[in-house]
């Protein structure tokens, strides 16, 4: 690395480093992390799942996300959706009456034609019961822009009109290891509307 | 916000893709301070996308992209900028460059191309911006702009849940804009020149911008990079035909290859048209599969693409067309798995059990490892109940 290499280094990481102070200041403002153990409602009334103890929820009323060690080392991501409403990375819609591997195969291409999602690699596309409902289950890995793999469990199902999905996504060194138990609890605890 | 800094600089170090007055730049090329952080920016940024997983590798492309581009190269750019392209895999149609003549061409828009022709116009816009220092420019631009600011504009807090999401992966990821109206009409203005000098036929030229034209209607929506705006592509096909207008009188000759080039993206174009399918692009999807078949009329899995197209799409009469490509994949080649598993899947949601057995079963033995033999297996329960 030549002089001219490491100044310009210097500077970048300065400007890196400005940056990430920001947004230690930003998120705290913008972005609140309530601490909500016990059942958790969805503001749509359609889910509820039970936050485990010492895991903070980040406050949105259009899903449910939810972490202990911050969500860029692990997270739970539990979302209803219409299955009318269009994906962001793909023109593919899901449907009424897909089977199970049919809905895992939209979510699967919608996932890997994320262009942040680097490297995405599917290690198992399996059927799966959520609590009653017939779904799928994938597990992936995929790499972040530092290179970083992450490894995430996804359920999926489609119950009349909405498709219902809970992920659990971790860096795979250590922290995913670490959770997996947790989720599968938040997992079980899942009830639909019907039956909340 | 840590990637919304590098999003910038990599907007302003990687360029999408269009000029005015062809002059070269006269400036002394030695490197400066700023441009050495460009390039090793842009360094970062293409270990990335290298190990992205989004590079095609077909080291025959390959040679044949740098070929082309070979030709185009002006002898002065020579001792400072050794260009390399790099093919993604994702079907929507762009190109950009960065600024140490690295160039990254998308499988979409190369699949659409007709000819070498018009392969070189567009390798030749890409290589101006690099030839004439634009991401250079720009970001001097962007630093002027920058000090003439008294503070710093900070996002209001109450967007940042979005912002969150997409930190973590459910967003588009870098999205790289293009240059400047009179940047891009200057790179196209310079490759044309470029174009015209290696001896391509530059009558080529306008139907590059043609197929860029018809996509942005076909996808109801302005692309980024190449593309620019609608009424920005009608203007760079004005410009372009002025350009024709004085410098193609009476030229005789020129070099289309057009046989070369369809030889050399055959590949790409089912590979791309299998990432159209993923996207849930069927027309692009559909036009890739017919243009490969064209040339490659008795390939199963050409056939086995379109029938799933026809399945996932499930408009009218989709269901029966998909079965009849299906039926076609299976006659060229029975041994080929896929289209037995395919058709096995519309018979069992027709409450065909007793062929959705038989095709599931044949697929299964074919393939023992089937990725997904877990769903097959729960088929074949249900076909017995």
């Amino acid at each position: 690395m030549n002089r001219t290499e490491r100044i310009s280094g210097a500077i970048l990481s300065n400007v890196m480093n400005r940056c990430l102070f920001i947004l230690l200041l930003l998120i705290p403002a913008c972005a609140p992390w309530i601490g909500s153990r016990g059942n958790f409602e969805s503001p749509s009334h359609h889910f509820s799942v039970d936050i485990p103890q010492e895991w903070m929820r980040l406050k949105s009323d259009r899903y449910l996300l939810i972490s202990r060690d911050g969500p860029f080392l692990q997270y739970v991501l539990v979302q209803e959706r219409p299955i009318a409403r269009h994906f962001r990375h793909t023109k593919k819609k899901l449907r009424r009456g897909m089977l199970p591997q049919e809905a895992a195969q939209v979510i699967v291409d919608e996932i890997s034609c994320d262009q942040a999602v680097l490297d995405f690699q599917v290690k198992e596309n399996t059927p799966a019961r959520v609590n009653e409902y017939e779904g799928f289950r994938l597990v992936f890995t995929h790499k972040n822009r530092d290179g970083l793999v992450f490894k995430t469990v996804y359920y999926g199902f489609l119950m009349e009109d909405r498709f219902y999905s809970a992920r659990y996504s971790a860096v795979q060194r250590y922290y995913f290891d670490k959770d997996k138990a947790t989720f599968e609890e938040v997992l079980q605890s899942l009830q639909l509307e019907q039956q909340i | 916000m840590r990637y919304a800094a590098l999003m910038l600089v990599g907007c302003l170090v990687a360029v999408g893709c269009s000029t005015t007055n062809p002059s070269v730049v006269k400036e002394d090329r030695n490197v400066k301070d700023d441009e050495q952080r460009l390039w090793s920016r842009s360094i970062k940024e293409q270990k990335v996308l290298d190990n992205s997983g989004f590079v095609y590798r077909d080291p025959e492309l390959g040679r044949y992209l740098n070929r082309v581009v070979k030709k185009l190269q002006p002898p002065e750019t020579l001792e400072t900028i050794t260009f390399r392209i790099v093919v993604l895999k994702d079907p929507h149609l762009n190109a950009f460059a960065y600024p140490n003549g690295v160039i990254y061409i998308h499988a979409g828009i190369l699949t659409r191309l007709d000819n070498e022709a018009q392969l070189a116009t567009l390798l030749a816009h890409e290589m101006a911006h690099c030839t004439h220092r634009h991401a250079l420019r720009a970001f001097r631009e962007f630093k002027k702009t920058r000090d003439r600011l008294a503070m710093l504009k900070i996002p209001e807090p109450a967007s940042n849940h979005e912002d969150l999401m997409s930190l973590l992966g459910s967003t588009q990821s870098v999205a790289v804009t293009g240059y400047s109206q009179d940047l891009e009409t200057e790179a196209d203005l310079t490759g044309l020149e470029f174009v015209l000098n290696a001896g391509y036929d530059l009558k080529e030229a306008p139907r590059l911008f043609e197929h860029l034209k018809r996509e942005l209607v076909e996808q109801k929506a302005h692309e980024p990079f190449f593309f620019g705006t609608h009424p920005r592509l009608e203007k760079r096909i004005q410009n372009c035909k002025d350009f024709l207008r004085v410098h193609c009188q009476g030229r005789e000759g020129a070099v289309k290859n057009t046989e070369i080039f369809l030889e050399k993206i055959q590949a790409l174009l089912l590979e791309n048209a299998l990432l159209d399918l993923k996207a849930g692009r069927f027309p692009s999807a559909y036009r890739g599969l017919k243009r490969y078949l064209g040339t490659n009329p008795h390939e199963p899995r050409a056939y086995y693409l379109l029938g799933e197209l026809c399945r996932q799409r499930a408009q009218a009469n989709d269901i029966a067309r998909a079965k009849e490509y299906f039926r076609k994949a299976i006659l060229l080649d029975p041994l080929y798995p896929e289209p037995h598993k395919a058709v096995g899947l519309i018979y069992y949601k027709e409450g065909e059990k007793r062929l959705a057995r038989r095709s599931f079963e044949y697929c299964l033995s074919l393939s023992p490892h089937e990725s997904d033999r877990a769903y097959i297996r729960g088929y074949l329960e249900q076909c017995d109940e």
